[in-house]
């Protein structure tokens, strides 16, 4: 039998059941900030374009899209996703239950919570042309294979070690 | 003794909303204007003049085809329009129709069209006049819901997605929005270019009403073998397996 331990991080993801409007999406960021012992957090969604990417109408802004700006612990960030998914590492499992009460306060409808192991642990070929020889592993599957690297938003106030000056 | 088509089998509430699309026997809900039609579907300036691609069949000097003689050409035929498109996508979260419904709609009722089903929006292409006239027949009727269904030429993603916290459906280029009367409003045309004013689509259907009128089986609301738990199958899972059997069979003939 093998005894899980109870003093290492857990992985949790947080699947409302409906896409969450900025407003909420700050609220709810906020509530998951307050209860600390976050490690690393992934926001996933559909993208949300800043201009009409093809068809007839290529190039029209979409205004609705643009300055989607949250605000999370002080910080001010741009959203680029719809929020339909956020997956968070936390220091342990005390923070669990604490998540899941902050997930009822600021979700106003329903709401998955599960744990699981959703970050690759492994740098891939993909993160070693993104950030060269990554020495932080935190960073690791925090941003889709093909998205660019500006996706991801270090809001730490702990140097993350992203080198990717000698490439 | 006069024929009705029964169109499609079971007598589940989806089975007969089925029925009601296929046969065109549709409930009016809303009564958008034309010109809004026309705006959102961006093929031309309301009240422009129409594009053709041949003189009207009049001036044309049609050859003497016994076909031509006993079909009459729709409006936009005989006038020589461009052909057309309008294109829909609609929720699965119980959208009223989905996109092989409103292709059935199309086929059956719809004179001239062509219409083509995907696996999560439906097109159909007619003449310009023509098409202006189905576009309007399907957002007026019960076909329509305006959160759950909107009309996208291009980046049609928002089928198979979660609704957004308004109850509206994910639309990436922002087409459509909930204003705050209640009321769902047109902002862009069908490919996403900004319209000059916006268009009221009028009240979305309540969670309830939309589970009433859909077509969709889904286990959390109507599942296409009837009540669950009953010792009969549904008469549309009957159909279907009968269908299934002799596609499967078609041609075999062993010797």
């Amino acid at each position: 039998m093998v005894t899980e331990s109870d003093t290492g991080s857990i992985q949790v993801e947080i699947i409302p059941s409906r896409f969450l409007l900025p407003a909420t999406a700050q609220k709810l960021l906020n509530e998951i900030y307050g209860n600390g012992g976050i490690i690393r957090i992934m926001i996933h969604g559909p993208n949300l374009p800043r201009s009409v990417p093809y068809g007839p109408g290529r190039g029209s802004p979409i205004d609705e899209n643009r300055d989607l700006l949250i605000e999370v612990g002080g910080q001010a960030f741009e959203l680029s996703v719809k929020v339909g998914r956020i997956r968070l590492e936390l220091e342990s499992e005390k923070y669990y239950e604490g998540l899941k009460a902050a997930c009822e306060r600021a979700l106003p409808i329903s709401f998955q919570i599960r744990r699981g192991k959703f970050f690759h642990t492994r740098q891939t070929i993909t993160d070693y042309a993104k950030y060269g020889k990554v020495e932080d592993t935190r960073i690791l599957g925090l941003i889709d294979p093909k998205a660019k690297q500006d996706r991801l938003a270090i809001l730490s106030e702990e140097n993350v070690a992203v080198h990717d000056e000698e490439r | 003794m006069a024929y009705t088509p029964q169109y499609y089998p079971g007598s589940t509430s989806v089975g007969i909303n089925r029925r009601k699309h296929m046969s065109g026997n549709l409930e009016k809900l809303r009564d958008i204007p034309e010109a809004d039609v026309v705006a959102v579907m961006g093929h031309r300036a309301p009240g422009a003049d129409y594009s053709s691609t041949h003189p009207p069949l009049k001036e044309m000097g049609e050859p003497d085809c016994p076909i031509r003689q006993i079909v009459a050409p729709t409006a936009g035929a005989a006038a020589g329009d461009r052909v057309r498109y309008s294109q829909w996508t609609d929720s699965m979260y119980f959208a009223p129709s989905i996109p092989y419904w409103r292709s059935y709609w199309g086929a059956i009722n719809c004179k001239g069209c062509d219409p083509g089903t995907l696996s999560g929006r439906q097109i159909i292409e007619a003449r310009e006049r023509d098409i202006e006239a189905y576009t309007k027949a399907q957002y007026d009727s019960e076909m329509t819901d305006v959160a759950l269904c909107s009309m996208r030429g291009c980046t049609v993603h928002g089928h198979s997605l979660r609704l957004e916290e308004n109850g509206m459906q994910f639309d990436m280029l922002a087409r459509t929005e909930m204003g705050s009367d209640g009321n769902v409003y047109a902002v862009k045309d069908q490919v996403g270019i900004p319209l000059d004013r916006k268009i009221n689509l009028g009240k979305p259907m309540s969670e309830a009403e939309a589970k009433k009128r859909t077509t969709i089986f889904r286990v959390d609301g109507i599942p296409m073998c009837g009540k669950v738990g009953a010792r009969k199958y549904d008469e549309a899972v009957d159909a279907l397996h009968h269908m299934w059997e002799l596609r499967s069979k078609w041609g075999f003939r062993p010797e």
